[in-house]
C-alpha cells in the first residue's frame, strides 16, 4: 500500500513537471523574439507581395499562435518568411513566444482598433 | 437641356458615390452571424483555438478571408465558409472585426 501511494505520488509529480515544462514562460518569450520583431514589432508594417499589413500578435490565444508556427513549421501554412522562421523553433520555443504574446496589454497601453490605415 | 443634363450627371455622381462608398462594418455585422460561434460576438474567441478578430489589421483579415476562399490557406471550416463569400462581403466582414474593442494589439 505505502508503495502503491509513492507510485502515485509520483506520477503526479512527474505529471507536473511535465505540465510545467510544456507551458510557455513569458520572460523567455520575450528573449526568443527577435526574429518577430522586425515584422510583427512594428506598427502597421506591410508584407510586400501580396499588399496587407502583417498580422497584430498582441492578446491572440496562444493555443492559436501555437498552432499557427506549428502549421508554419510543417508548411501546411503557406508563408516562405514564416516557415523559414519557425522551421527553427523548438516546441517550447513556440509556447514560450505564444505566452509572450497572449498576455493582456498593460493599462492604458491598447491599441486603437484596427479599422483605420496609419 | 441644360437642367436635364445636370440631372443626369447628378444622379450618375450619386450612383457612383453609393458605389465607391467603401466596406460597410454594418453590412460586416450582418454576415458576421456564422463567425460568431466560433470567433464570438465581437471577434474577441472565448476558445483559445480560434483567433480572435476584434482589433485585427483590416488588410490581413481580408487577405486570410481571400486566402480561404482560393484554397491557398487550407482549415477545414473556414475553407467552407469562405467559398460563398463575395469580394465585398469580405471587405465587410474585416472592416467589422478590426472595427471591435478588447481584442489584439500591437506589441513588441
Amino acid at each position: 500500500m505505502q508503495t502503491l501511494l509513492r507510485s502515485i505520488a509520483l506520477v503526479l509529480a512527474l505529471g507536473y513537471v511535465a505540465t510545467a515544462h510544456s507551458a510557455g514562460d513569458p520572460a523567455a518569450g520575450a528573449r526568443k523574439n527577435g526574429m518577430c520583431q522586425g515584422c510583427h514589432g512594428i506598427p502597421g508594417y506591410r508584407h510586400v507581395y501580396p499588399d496587407y499589413r502583417v498580422p497584430r500578435l498582441g492578446g491572440q490565444h496562444a493555443q492559436y499562435i501555437v498552432n499557427a508556427l506549428q502549421e508554419y513549421k510543417s508548411k501546411a501554412r503557406s508563408n516562405t518568411t514564416m516557415q523559414a522562421i519557425a522551421a527553427d523553433l523548438s516546441d517550447q520555443d513556440m509556447q514560450d513566444l505564444a505566452a509572450y504574446y497572449s498576455a493582456k496589454p498593460a493599462k492604458a497601453a491598447v491599441a486603437p482598433a484596427g479599422g483605420t490605415k496609419p | 437641356m441644360n437642367r436635364s443634363l445636370a440631372l443626369v450627371l447628378s444622379g450618375a455622381l450619386v450612383l457612383s458615390l453609393a458605389a465607391c462608398s467603401g466596406p460597410s462594418p454594418e453590412l460586416g455585422k450582418e454576415k458576421s452571424v456564422v463567425c460568431q460561434s466560433c470567433h464570438g460576438v465581437d471577434g474577441n474567441s472565448t476558445d483559445p483555438q480560434f483567433p480572435r478578430l476584434a482589433g485585427q489589421y483590416e488588410d490581413y483579415l481580408a487577405r486570410a478571408l481571400t486566402d480561404y476562399r482560393s484554397g491557398q490557406r487550407r482549415n477545414p471550416i473556414m475553407s467552407g465558409f469562405a467559398a460563398g463569400l463575395s469580394d465585398a462581403d469580405i471587405a465587410n466582414l474585416a472592416a467589422y472585426f478590426a472595427r471591435q474593442k478588447n481584442g489584439v494589439y500591437d506589441k513588441w
